[in-house]
């Protein structure tokens, strides 16, 4: 059965939802759910445990069949997102954590050297780190070398619906890794997730593009089939694009001179 | 230094928020508010990060002729003691409230920096986000309060028009012009995370205060790259002293700087105060704005009284328009379909931001992994 396979963990979904910007936690929930998602994804400063009418990690961890991974946005270093992978392991109990670290708080651009530095140290703790990062394949594999479950670079800047921005470099990155590479940040449209599939990307995230739709419910549905589709096509083997087409059969026909 | 800043001249991307914003602009209202709302879906999504202000003190040593809590007013000055903060804090905590805005009026002998450093302390202490609207201080005062807990600075410069500046401050501190339009930066220098930045509409000419604005903002994002940065757009509204703004902004312009500013800064937090009616706030929200302030009081406390007590009845620093309780604000927020998120920080993540710009060649590394910071006292 065709898996995606995080650390010890397997999933037969490959889409992961983000769950902040939703207009309130009934339409967040419904989205989850329509999306067919095994994994997702919380904001650790939208924990609440103060009041539960403002908290994102209570309604989550009561739908069955979910996995939550926990992440660090807001911290802008590495001690702060170590900081917070501890307390989230504590409050989730998920050995799941994404780092996002972005000192830029305007526009959330990951910062690779923190990255690096907390992605390196939880997972040597037992994480299974899932580092958001810029489309960039050194980055990639020094996070691999350190032991990552999966490299999550951007297609676009979060929040942007630009799409597969970065999709020459995400090729790239593909190509080389030997760990999952998830698309995450800047997916627009059910389409743009099924050529990250067909590229070959093992999973992609989406969050604005569902929060923000007319209907989110129906929105993650639609990412759901694209990136299923996605999937299939991949493993199906794309046709040769015209200009990259390579002879069907080698020229050993030809013999030696 | 009092030299007016170069980087107040630097017209970088000025022209089309100065098109934008003139009163003959040739896009209409209506056009800017869908990309405003747009613009803000996208990156914002269906929410609104939501504060409350707590007064700590009205003592002032400033003569601003706007302000209801200036020097010469014959208003009853007090300040919170330490039990009554965290009262206060518990009262604003029931309410759901967690990211306080701790505001004091300018330094004086009765709500210095010891004061507030302790306040800072305790309020970080009951809630997950602390900011400060207070005096202008030092570098090292802000990487104290920054230690201490405090994510967020406010301070406006009130208005850019120097002239203006100067007749409106009559005395004190807050007289010298430069000192207070270099504050942001020295918060940020302190390690403070964020700075909030605004002009108080209505005592100059508006358009200029907010190119200037802009430029500002624009600056501190050049030097300080770490910085968060807001935008808060309060209006002169009758207070303590009964003030007559010269430069009356109506509901128009402000809903076109506000749209301008989210189309020419599309990640930046844009704030409005409860000194907007329930009205206009509920109107903005999803349209630009990002961030409100809920169920405020602007007396000296104000939230653990339940009965009409003495200090009740004075007046704050200005009145409030929009008087519903947080949850009737977040009903109507709802029924925008639109989530009021109350906690949006994470305490762990306080403390002193890295601030690399001036740091040493051989610094230039990861910022170190090192124990918790001792807690403040």
């Amino acid at each position: 059965m065709d898996v995606l396979t995080l650390g010890s963990y397997t999933f037969s979904s490959r889409l992961i939802l983000g769950t902040g910007k939703f207009s309130n936690s009934t339409v967040m929930l419904g989205a989850v759910r329509a999306s067919g998602a095994q994994l997702v994804t919380v904001a650790l400063r939208r924990f609440n445990r103060q009041q539960a009418e403002d908290d994102l990690f209570g309604p989550l961890s009561a739908i069955e069949g979910i996995t939550l991974m926990p992440n660090t946005s807001g911290a802008s270093t590495a001690a702060e997102a170590v900081r917070a992978a501890h307390i989230a392991r504590e409050l989730s109990g998920s050995p799941f954590i994404k780092v996002e670290i972005h000192p830029n708080p305007q526009h959330l651009m990951p910062d690779p050297i923190e990255t690096f530095e907390a992605a390196r140290i939880l997972a040597k703790e037992g994480f299974l780190v899932m580092p958001y990062i810029a489309a960039d394949p050194v980055l990639a594999k020094r996070l691999e070398e350190v032991g990552c479950a999966s490299v999550m670079p951007l297609g676009s800047a979060i929040g942007s619906g630009q799409g597969l921005a970065t999709s020459e470099i995400l090729n790239i990155i593909i190509r080389e890794s030997g760990i999952p590479v998830i698309v995450d940040a800047g997916l627009r449209s059910p389409s743009e997730a099924a050529h990250a599939m067909e590229m070959g990307c093992e999973a992609v995230l989406v969050n604005s593009a569902v929060a923000a739709a007319g209907n989110p419910a129906v929105m993650a549905e639609a990412f759901a089939e694209a990136v299923a589709a996605g999937r299939k096509a991949f493993r199906a083997g794309l046709m040769e694009k015209s200009g990259s087409a390579v002879a069907t059969s080698p020229l050993t026909f030809l013999g030696t001179y | 230094m009092s030299a007016w800043p170069e980087w107040l001249n630097d017209n970088r991307d000025t022209a089309a928020l100065a098109a934008m914003l003139s009163p003959t602009s040739p896009r209409s209202l209506e056009a800017l508010a869908a990309e405003s709302r747009a613009i803000t879906l996208r990156r914002f999504g269906r929410t609104v990060t939501l504060y409350a202000p707590l007064y700590l003190s009205n003592y002032c040593s400033s003569g601003c002729a706007y302000c209801g809590f200036a020097s010469d007013r014959k208003t009853p000055r007090h300040r919170l003691e330490p039990e009554k903060i965290r009262s206060e804090l518990a009262a604003m905590k029931k309410l759901g409230i967690s990211d306080v805005l701790l505001l004091t009026g300018e330094r004086t002998a009765a709500a210095d920096f010891d004061y507030l450093q302790r306040s800072v302390a305790i309020a970080a202490e009951e809630m997950p986000r602390v900011a400060v609207e207070a005096f202008p201080m030092g570098v090292s005062e802000y990487r104290t309060l920054a230690d201490c807990g405090c994510t967020g600075i406010t301070i406006y410069q009130e208005t850019y028009n120097r002239e203006r500046y100067e007749e409106l401050h009559r005395w004190g501190p807050k007289k010298d012009f430069i000192d207070r339009l270099e504050t942001p930066a020295r918060a940020l220098e302190g390690g403070i995370k964020s700075v909030g930045l605004g002009v108080l509409l209505g005592l100059s000419d508006p358009v200029e205060d907010a190119l200037c604005l802009y430029r500002h903002l624009r600056h501190l994002g050049r030097r300080y790259w770490r910085a968060g940065l807001s935008l808060s757009f309060p209006r002169m509204r009758p207070q303590t002293g009964g003030y007559e703004p010269p430069f009356p902004v109506d509901n128009h312009l402000l809903a076109r700087i506000i749209f301008a500013f989210r189309i020419a800064l599309p990640d930046s937090e844009l704030v409005l105060s409860t000194r907007e009616s329930a009205a206009f706030r509920d109107g903005m929200a999803g349209l630009g704005i990002t961030r409100m302030s809920v169920e405020s009081k602007t007396t000296v406390g104000g939230y653990c009284d339940n009965e009409e007590s003495e200090e009740q009845k004075e007046k704050g620093q200005f009145e409030i328009s929009d008087d519903r309780t947080a949850k009737e604000f977040c009903a109507a927020m709802r029924a925008k379909n639109i989530d009021p998120v109350f906690k949006n920080w994470e305490p762990s993540y306080n403390g002193a931001s890295a601030t690399i710009h001036h740091e040493k060649e051989a610094d230039r590394s990861a910022t170190p992994i090192t124990p918790e910071a001792e807690p403040c006292h």
